[in-house]
């Protein structure tokens, strides 16, 4: 097996993917005695040394809980806190920082939607989701349909994991649709859906539209203007970032007319105990103290991505990907789920007579982390025919060697049950 | 394979698995039970014919990785002819062996097997499941192994002893 990571030129040339590596401290563990092979970035990205060390500088240097002191070091927390914000509305180009909403994750981001833009729907409207969606991005609208009444369409997808465009615009024709909520990129195909379009089309059809960016984020420039997004979601764990924060963008004008999510301190503008008033956007959404450090680490990781640039990582990822589908072509058995137009650094397999249990953990006892299972996407893999596949995702710091040592070890795992 | 993970797939889990020799349904089972891991989807179906107090035949529809299918396999084996009593038993005996503690010096299959090939008196040896034992030292797959222990609680449910 090839060990040496320096001898390997990586084929996306502009990205120095070994200079990545270097700032990346648990990148050089081992496991079980190997060298760690990272390969779940999907599930959650490792995190680089500028960010650990960002958010152990907050504690140590700059804490305090915000908006609440009178005093210089809440002022300055407070300041390093909104200044993310700003961060985030340039990340997603949104048009203001007020339309930037703090939340736990995606998945809180988009419970947030179904409960306060969820509340102004009636019986007789329709939410649209697609076959692909995490149960992120499912469950949320399940629970809005059981509690008012509201339709709960899905949009099926094409036998090579694409999103069956015509039978989207057929599900939108009768104008009940009131919000189609639709994954950026899928986490188990790692199709990346035609954002552009199909908000055209919902909005032709008079419908909202929301994009879980969770996985889209993290591989891609994300523009929500050119997108014609009204609300996109995405997980700061996935985006070199710490966990405890997500990020909701919305429209200034439809946050505004949404009641709140959560009540408690910080949301409110007046309180007695008759009646109280919300605070503006976004703080009307930001109910308690937020996850103050997690939230500054968050900015941290939004300028260590841009500090790469999209371009190289996107660069990268695209080779990367390419490369990986032409090595586990050969690997003897295996079969790659689905065959998107776009794909990002996602790839799903199967291995005839292989369990997934079994794959993930023989590569595990190897150094090697993959998932396996369902990927939290239960109806999708009923669509596809599977039970279970084991996934290998990308980051920016993914390189040849790792997808090396994958192809190399899965065949010597098929040696040894077949 | 590397040394831990050749102890998890012993060559007779993998054999055993490859080549079950009780998959598959009886014609009128008395009992049927069903273990679900919606995690990862995986499904191990039981049918049960009994004999009084005894049951006659096992057979198991496993959809699953090697550990669950020679897990399945391995009780269809074990609890063939076996009381009702006594599967209970064996079961419980099955499942202290997932759950029992660490030991740090012990690092093979071999030295905790003897204590499972050597149980105090009065509780009913685990036969040839011995090699599963190494699941213990994997907690992510405990759950592979004890969804036909699941099913077969399912199918026991109802009867008394
Ligand atoms: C497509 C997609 N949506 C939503 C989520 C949920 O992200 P989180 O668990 O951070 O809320 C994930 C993460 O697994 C995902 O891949």
């Amino acid at each position: 097996m090839n060990t040496d990571r320096t001898l390997k030129a990586a084929p996306a040339g502009k990205l120095d993917v070994q200079a990545v590596r270097a700032q990346f401290p648990i990148l050089s563990e081992t496991v079980h005695g190997r060298p760690f092979v990272f390969l779940d970035s999907g599930a959650s990205a490792q995190k680089p040394a500028v960010v650990i060390d960002c958010m152990a500088d907050a504690m140590r240097h700059q804490y305090a809980n915000i908006h609440r002191g009178l005093y210089w070091m809440s002022e300055r927390t407070s300041e390093a806190y909104e200044a993310v914000r700003g961060q985030v509305a340039a990340f997603l180009n949104a048009p203001s920082h007020e339309e930037i909403i703090f939340t736990r994750n995606s998945t809180e981001a988009i419970n947030l939607v179904a409960h306060s833009l969820g509340s102004l729907m009636k019986p007789g409207q329709a939410v649209l989701i697609s076959e692909m969606e995490h149960h992120a991005n499912l469950i949320p609208w399940q629970m809005l349909r059981d509690r008012s009444g509201v339709e709960l369409r899905v949009a099926p997808i094409t036998d090579e994991g694409d999103l069956d465009m015509e039978a989207y615009g057929r599900l939108l024709e009768d104008g009940k649709v009131a919000l189609v909520a639709m994954t950026h990129m899928s986490n188990v195909l790692g199709t990346v859906t035609p954002a552009r379009e199909i908000a055209d089309r919902a909005h032709e059809a008079g419908a909202l539209v929301l994009f879980d960016g969770s996985q889209a984020a993290v591989h891609r420039r994300t523009d929500v203007q050119a997108l014609g997004a009204d609300f996109y979601t995405f997980t700061g764990h996935k985006l070199y970032g710490p966990t405890g924060i997500g990020v909701l963008w919305g429209r200034r004008a439809l946050l505004d007319d949404m009641p709140p999510f959560l009540g408690g301190g910080d949301m409110i503008s007046s309180v007695t105990f008759e009646k109280s008033t919300w605070a503006n956007v976004p703080h009307k959404f930001e109910a308690g103290t937020p996850a103050i450090v997690e939230t500054i680490g968050l900015g941290a990781a939004i300028r260590w991505v841009e500090s790469i640039g999209f371009d190289a990582i996107e660069a990268h990822e695209q080779a990367l990907t390419a490369y990986a589908l032409e090595k586990l072509a050969d690997v003897p058995g295996l079969k790659v789920v689905g065959a998107p137009k776009q794909r990002g650094g996602v790839i799903s397999f199967t291995m005839a007579d292989v369990h997934p249990h079994d794959i993930a953990t023989l590569l595990d006892r190897n150094g090697i982390a993959v998932r396996a299972g369902q990927h939290c996407a239960e109806p999708l893999m009923r669509r596809l025919g599977l039970h279970a596949t084991t996934r290998a995702s990308f980051g920016v710091y993914t390189d040849t060697h790792d997808i090396d040592v994958l192809a190399e070890t899965l065949a010597r795992i098929r040696d040894f049950f077949v | 394979m590397n040394g831990a993970a050749q102890d998890l797939y012993d060559r007779q889990i993998v054999e055993r698995a490859r080549n079950p020799l009780y998959a598959g349904e009886l014609p009128v089972p008395d009992l049927q039970g069903e273990g679900r891991n919606p995690l990862c989807g995986d499904r191990t179906r039981l049918d049960i014919t009994l004999e009084g107090h005894h049951i006659s035949q096992i057979r198991h529809r496993t959809r699953g990785c090697a550990l669950c299918i020679a897990a399945a396999d391995m009780l269809a084996e074990r609890l063939g002819g076996c009381g009702l009593e006594e599967a209970r038993a064996v079961g419980a005996r099955f499942s202290a062996m997932l759950v029992a503690p660490d030991d740090p010096a012990e690092t093979t299959v071999q030295k905790a097997a003897k204590r499972i090939e050597n149980p105090p008196e009065g509780i009913p040896s685990l036969g040839g499941m011995e090699p599963l034992m190494a699941v213990r030292f994997h907690k992510a797959r405990i759950r592979c192994v004890e969804l036909p222990w699941v099913a077969l609680k399912e199918a026991l449910a109802h009867v008394r002893v």
